[in-house]
C-alpha cells in the first residue's frame, strides 16, 4: 500500500465530518443574538449538580428575552453536557467556540474540566465562568477572563474549621473524597483548628468516588474514637459513607460541606441524618436574591439550603448579562471588566436580571448581590464570599447555628 | 465551523494512532488490550512532566513518552499475554486504572488531583491561533501516516505472517518453531509505544491535563473505532475513527435544534443514541466497514478466519 | 481485624450473587457481559419504586425487582445479543458496554442523577463477639446465602439446571446430546437477571440508589468469577468473599485510595499464578 492510498484514506475521513457538519445551517440570526455557552455536568461525577445549573442557566436567558434581550439583541444559549469528563468536555468546548461562537462559557463545574478547557477559552479571548475551587485557577488566567462563583476551598476549610472550634469541638479525625476541591480544604481545616488548640487524632487519608463500599474507610476513620469528624465530600459518595457511619455506631459530631447534604440526601437517609453538621458559603441573611431563585426554580422555602449550584448558575448568567449591559457590548474582554463594576458594592442592590438591565438603561450604578453568595470578585475574578454559614440538621430540617463575616 | 473541524480532525488524528496501535496489538496479533487509556495518560503525563519540570524540548518529551510506552508495554505483556483473551481484557483495564490511580495519588510527581499545565509546544510564537491548529493538526497527521506506514509495513512484512498465525493458533506457531512469546512482547510494546506518543501529543494539544483525562471510556471508543472500522483493516479502522467521532460529536449538535426537551433529559438522550448507534453498525456490519482483506497466502497454505 | 472480616463478607455477599450470574452466562455464551453492573442499579430502581412510590414492603420489592431486571436481561438477548451469537467475544464486549450506557441513561431520564434511598432507617449496630453490624446487613447475608443454595438445588437436582451444567462444559456436546440449548440459554438469562436484581437491591440498601450504582461494583464482580475461575457457580461465591475481605484489607491496613485497584491487582496476580482460577477448569485447545 502507498502513502497516496492512506492520504486518501484520511481524506474520507475528514470529508465524512465535513459531510455531516454541512448540514448544520448558518447559525447567524438576522437580529444578531449574543451567544452564550453553558457546558455542564449533566452526567458522571457531577451529575447532581449540572441540571439546576443548566435550569437556572435557561430560566434567566428566557426571562431576558421574553424582556427584550440585553443591547437590543436576543440572548441564544448553547448548552452542552461536559459529562464531568475533560476529555469530552474539550470538544464541546471547542463546538461552542469555534461553531456557535459563544463569548463566554458558563457553568463548568469540576476544576479538571474549568482547567481543562482554559488554555482554547484563553486563546479565543471567551470568559469562562464556573464553580470550581482549584487555586491554580486565577494562576492560569492570564487575561482576567475566568470567574469563579465557588469560594476556593481553602476558605471553607478555615470557615468550618473556625465554626467548629467556636461549638467547642477539639478532636477531630478527617477522611475526604479525592480530588482537589477535597484536599485543600483538607489542609486549611487542620491548620486552623491545630492553630485553635485541637487536635487532629488520624492522618488524614482520601478515598476514591464509585467504591464498591467503603466500610474499611469509616472503621479506620474512627478507630481512635474521635469527638468529631470532618468529611468533605459530593453528595454521592457522602450518602453511601454516612450510611457505613451511621452503621458502625459512631456517635461522634459529623462535619461536612454543605453539597453533600442536599434535600435529596435528608429523604435518603431520613432520621439518621440529623445532628450532621454541614457549611457553605452563603448570600447575606434574608436574602431577597435567594428568594428570587426559588421562585424562579417553581421551589418552595423549607428554609433548607438548596442548590447552592443552581443559585451559582443564576448569578453567572445575570452577572454576565449585566456586565454585557453595562460594556454595551458583547465583546469579552469589554465585558469581562465590566463584571467587577456590576457586582462589587457601589451601586444599587439588585439581584433580578431585569431590574438591574433598568437601572443600567437610566444610567445608574449596580450592584448584583446573588442568590450563592453577596458576589463581589477579587481582582483575580474568585469570589470573596464573605458570609459563611454553619447548619445542623434536626428532624430532617438545617437548621442555623452560626454564620461568620468576614 | 473551519476552526471547529481542524480541532476535531486533531482529536480524530489522537484516535487514529490510538486505534492503528490496538489494531497492531488485537486486530493482527490477537492480543486484547482495554488499558489503552493507561498508555494515553503514561504518554500525556511523561512528556508533560518531562517538558514542564526538566525543560525537554517537545520532541524529546514526544519521544520519551515513547520510550516510557515501550518499557512499560514489555512490562505488562510479559506478565499477562499468555492469558486468554477475555483475561487480558481484565487485567489491561486493571493496569489503565493503576495507572490513573497513580497519576491521582502520587501528586508529588504529578500534582495529583490538580492536574498538569503544559505550556510547551512546538513553534507557539509563529503562528495565529487559527494557524497553529492547522499546524497542530499536520504535526498529529504526519504522526498519523508514520504510524500507518509502520503497521502497515509489518503487516505485509513475513513478520506479519507470524502475527496473524499467533492470532489463529499460537500452539501451531510454536510447533513451526516461532516463538510466540518473544513476538508478542514485541507487538504489545510497539503498540504501546504508539499509544503513548499519541497520549504527548495529546497533553501538548490541549495544554491542561489531569487524571480525570484518562477514564476508561477512551478505551472503549478506541475499541469502537477498530470494531466499527474493521479489525485487522488498517484503513477501516483510520475510517471507524472518523466514525466515532462523528457519533459521538454530530450528536451534540442535536441540542441546538431541539428546543422542547431540557438540556438534562437531552444529555441522556445523545448518550443513548450513541449506544444505539453502536451496536447497530456492530450488529449489521460484525466484520466492521472494511473487513480485512484476506491475506495472499503463499500457494498450499490455507489460511482460516476466527472471528 | 475479626471486624474487617465480617466487612469482607459483607461486601461478598453484595457481590456473590451477579458473580454467579455473570460466571454462568459467561461460561454459556462466551463473553465478559459488561452490562451485569447496570442491570444491578435497575434491580435498585425498580425496587425503589414499588416501595417509595408505591409503598410495598422492601421484600415485595425485591421480588418485583427480580422478575423485573430477569425480563429485561432476558430481553436484552432476545432484541441484541440472539442475532449475534456468531459474534467475536469482544466485539460483544463492546456491544454489552454500549448497551449499560444505553440502560443507565435511560434511568436517568426516568429519574434524573439524584441521590435515593429505600424507605428503610438506618439502625444502630449490635456488637456481638467484638463484631459490630446491624440487622440489615444481616438479612442481606442471609438471603444471599440463601439465593445460593436454592441456585445450588437448582444445578445439582433439575434436568434444567444439569442441562445448564452441561452447556456450560461443553456447549457443542451438550446440542449433540439433545439438551435444547436455546432453552438453556434463555433460562440462564432468566435466573442471572434475577440474582442480579435482587444483588441491585442489596447494592441499594447498602450504597447509595444513584443511576451509576452499579458501575462501581462491575470490577469487583468481574474479579470474583474470574477468581473462582469462570463458569464456575461455586468458584464465583468463594472468589466474592475473597474479593471482599482483600478490599477490605487493603482499605484498612494499606491506602485506602488505591482501593478500587485493589480487585485488579488480584485478578493479575492470580492469573499468573493459575490462569483458569481457584477452581476453574483449563480450556481445551480446539
Amino acid at each position: 500500500m502507498t502513502i497516496k492510498h492512506t492520504r486518501r484514506t484520511i481524506l474520507k475521513a475528514t470529508a465524512a465530518t465535513v459531510f455531516t457538519t454541512a448540514f448544520i445551517p448558518n447559525l447567524v440570526w438576522a437580529n444578531g443574538p449574543i451567544n452564550i455557552g453553558s457546558l455542564t455536568p449533566n452526567t458522571g461525577g457531577g451529575g447532581p449538580f449540572g441540571p439546576t445549573i443548566t435550569a437556572a442557566h435557561k430560566s434567566i436567558v428566557d426571562r431576558v428575552n421574553a424582556a427584550g434581550g440585553i443591547l437590543g439583541r436576543r440572548v441564544e444559549l448553547f448548552q452542552n453536557n461536559s459529562e464531568t469528563n475533560p476529555e469530552t468536555a474539550i470538544r464541546a468546548a471547542r463546538k461552542l467556540v469555534d461553531v456557535n461562537k459563544v463569548k463566554a462559557i458558563i457553568g463548568t463545574f469540576s476544576s479538571s474540566v474549568t482547567l481543562g478547557i482554559m488554555p482554547l477559552c484563553q486563546e479565543a479571548n471567551v470568559i469562562q465562568m464556573c464553580t470550581s475551587s482549584s487555586a491554580d485557577i486565577p494562576a492560569k488566567d492570564k487575561k482576567g477572563l475566568v470567574f469563579n462563583f465557588q469560594a476556593l476551598s481553602p476558605r471553607w476549610g478555615k470557615a468550618i474549621a473556625d465554626l467548629a472550634l467556636s461549638n467547642g469541638y477539639k478532636n477531630f479525625a478527617i477522611m475526604a473524597l479525592n480530588n482537589d476541591f477535597t484536599s485543600s480544604m483538607v489542609n486549611s481545616f487542620v491548620e486552623t483548628v491545630t492553630a485553635g488548640g485541637a487536635e487532629i487524632v488520624n492522618k488524614p487519608f482520601y478515598y476514591n468516588g464509585g467504591q464498591a463500599s467503603y466500610r474499611a474507610e469509616v472503621a479506620k476513620l474512627i478507630e481512635d474514637d474521635p469527638k468529631a469528624v470532618f468529611i468533605p465530600s459530593y453528595v454521592t459518595d457522602f450518602t453511601a459513607v454516612y450510611k457505613e457511619l451511621y452503621r458502625a455506631g459512631y456517635e461522634g459530631k459529623v462535619f461536612t460541606v454543605s453539597i453533600a447534604t442536599g434535600s435529596k440526601f435528608k429523604k435518603a437517609i431520613g432520621d439518621a441524618a440529623n445532628g450532621i453538621l454541614h457549611g457553605l458559603p452563603v448570600p447575606p441573611l434574608e436574602s431577597e436574591a435567594y428568594k428570587f431563585y426559588l421562585k424562579l426554580q417553581g421551589l418552595e422555602d423549607t428554609g433548607n439550603m438548596q442548590h447552592p449550584f443552581g443559585t451559582a448558575g443564576m448569578d453567572q448568567i445575570s452577572t454576565l448579562l449585566l456586565a454585557m449591559e453595562s460594556a454595551g457590548t458583547d465583546d469579552a474582554n469589554e465585558a469581562a471588566k465590566h463584571i467587577w463594576k456590576v457586582s462589587n458594592p457601589n451601586g444599587e442592590r439588585v439581584w433580578d436580571v431585569l431590574e438591574g438591565i433598568k437601572l443600567l438603561r437610566a444610567g445608574k450604578a449596580i450592584n448584583y448581590t446573588g442568590a450563592s453568595s453577596e458576589i463581589d470578585f477579587d481582582d483575580e475574578g474568585m469570589i470573596k464570599a464573605r458570609h459563611f454559614q454553619l447548619w445542623e440538621i434536626r428532624d430532617g430540617q438545617d437548621v442555623t447555628i452560626e454564620r461568620i463575616q468576614s | 465551523m473551519s476552526a471547529y473541524l481542524i480541532s476535531i480532525a486533531t482529536f480524530v488524528g489522537f484516535y487514529m494512532i490510538l486505534a492503528l496501535a490496538l489494531n497492531l496489538q488485537w486486530g493482527l496479533t490477537g492480543m486484547v488490550n482495554f488499558g489503552i487509556a493507561g498508555f494515553f495518560g503514561m504518554g500525556a503525563y511523561t512528556s508533560g512532566l518531562l517538558t514542564v519540570y526538566v525543560g525537554f524540548p517537545f520532541l524529546a518529551g514526544v519521544a520519551s513518552a515513547g520510550l516510557m510506552g515501550l518499557v512499560a508495554g514489555a512490562f505488562l505483556s510479559m506478565l499477562s499475554v499468555r492469558l486468554r483473551g477475555d483475561y487480558l481484557a481484565i487485567v489491561t483495564l486493571g493496569f489503565a486504572e493503576i495507572v490513573r490511580l497513580f497519576l491521582l495519588n502520587e501528586d508529588w510527581l504529578t500534582r495529583g488531583p490538580r492536574g498538569l499545565s503544559i505550556d510547551v509546544r512546538p513553534m507557539s510564537e509563529s503562528f495565529d491561533r487559527n494557524e497553529y491548529g492547522i499546524f497542530y493538526l499536520g504535526i498529529v497527521a504526519l504522526t498519523v501516516l508514520i504510524v500507518y506506514f509502520i503497521v502497515e509495513k509489518m503487516r505485509r512484512a513475513p513478520y506479519g505472517r507470524v502475527m496473524r498465525a499467533i492470532r489463529e493458533d499460537d500452539v501451531v506457531t510454536e510447533t513451526l518453531g516461532k516463538n510466540a512469546f518473544f513476538y508478542r512482547v514485541q507487538v504489545f510494546s510497539i503498540g504501546s509505544m504508539f499509544m503513548c506518543i499519541a497520549g504527548a501529543l495529546y497533553a501538548h494539544y490541549v495544554q491542561s491535563i489531569s487524571p480525570d483525562h484518562f477514564v476508561p471510556m477512551v478505551a472503549i471508543f478506541i475499541w469502537m473505532s477498530v470494531i466499527v472500522g474493521g479489525a485487522g483493516n488498517n484503513n477501516g479502522l483510520l475510517i471507524g475513527a472518523g466514525v466515532v467521532m462523528l457519533i459521538l460529536e454530530g450528536s451534540r449538535f442535536l441540542g441546538d435544534f431541539v428546543s422542547f426537551v431540557d438540556a438534562e433529559s437531552l444529555s441522556a438522550i445523545r448518550i443513548i443514541f450513541i449506544g444505539v448507534l453502536l451496536i447497530l453498525v456492530i450488529r449489521f456490519r460484525p466484520q466492521g466497514l472494511l473487513p480485512e482483506p484476506k491475506f495472499q497466502a503463499p500457494v498450499g497454505i490455507k489460511t482460516t478466519r476466527v472471528n | 481485624m475479626g471486624q474487617i472480616l465480617f466487612y469482607g463478607l459483607m461486601d461478598g455477599a453484595i457481590i456473590a450473587l451477579p458473580a454467579i450470574a455473570f460466571t454462568m452466562l459467561f461460561g454459556i455464551l462466551r463473553f465478559p457481559n459488561f452490562a451485569v453492573g447496570t442491570f444491578m442499579t435497575v434491580g435498585a430502581f425498580i425496587a425503589l419504586t414499588l416501595n417509595v412510590t408505591f409503598g410495598a414492603p422492601i421484600w415485595v420489592a425485591a421480588i418485583g425487582a427480580m422478575a423485573f431486571t430477569s425480563v429485561a436481561m432476558w430481553l436484552s438477548d432476545v432484541i441484541i445479543f440472539k442475532a449475534m451469537r456468531e459474534s467475536h467475544s469482544i466485539s460483544l464486549l463492546i456491544v454489552s458496554i454500549a448497551l449499560s450506557m444505553i440502560v443507565e441513561n435511560i434511568i436517568r431520564l426516568f429519574y434524573g442523577n439524584d441521590v435515593r434511598g429505600f424507605e428503610l432507617p438506618l439502625e444502630r449496630p449490635i456488637k456481638f463477639a467484638g463484631i459490630k453490624f446491624t440487622p440489615d446487613q444481616l438479612w442481606i447475608i442471609g438471603t444471599a446465602i440463601v439465593a445460593m443454595l436454592l441456585v445450588h438445588a437448582l444445578l445439582k437436582y433439575t434436568r434444567l439446571g444439569k442441562a445448564m451444567r452441561a452447556t456450560s462444559d461443553n456447549f457443542a456436546l451438550a446440542e449433540v446430546r439433545g439438551i435444547n440449548t436455546n432453552r438453556v440459554i434463555g433460562a440462564t438469562w432468566l435466573l442471572g437477571g434475577a440474582l442480579i436484581g435482587l444483588a441491585g437491591v442489596f447494592a441499594g440498601v447498602d450504597l447509595v440508589i444513584e443511576p451509576q450504582l452499579g458501575w462501581s461494583l462491575t470490577i469487583p464482580v468481574f474479579a470474583a468469577a474470574i477468581l473462582g475461575g469462570i463458569g464456575s457457580p461455586y468458584g464465583a461465591m468463594v472468589g466474592a468473599v475473597l474479593v471482599g475481605i482483600a478490599e477490605e484489607l487493603t482499605g484498612h491496613f494499606f491506602e485506602p485510595s488505591y482501593k478500587v485497584g485493589v480487585g485488579f491487582v488480584i485478578i493479575t496476580l492470580l492469573l499468573f499464578f493459575r490462569p483458569h482460577g481457584l477452581f476453574g477448569q483449563p480450556e481445551i485447545k480446539k
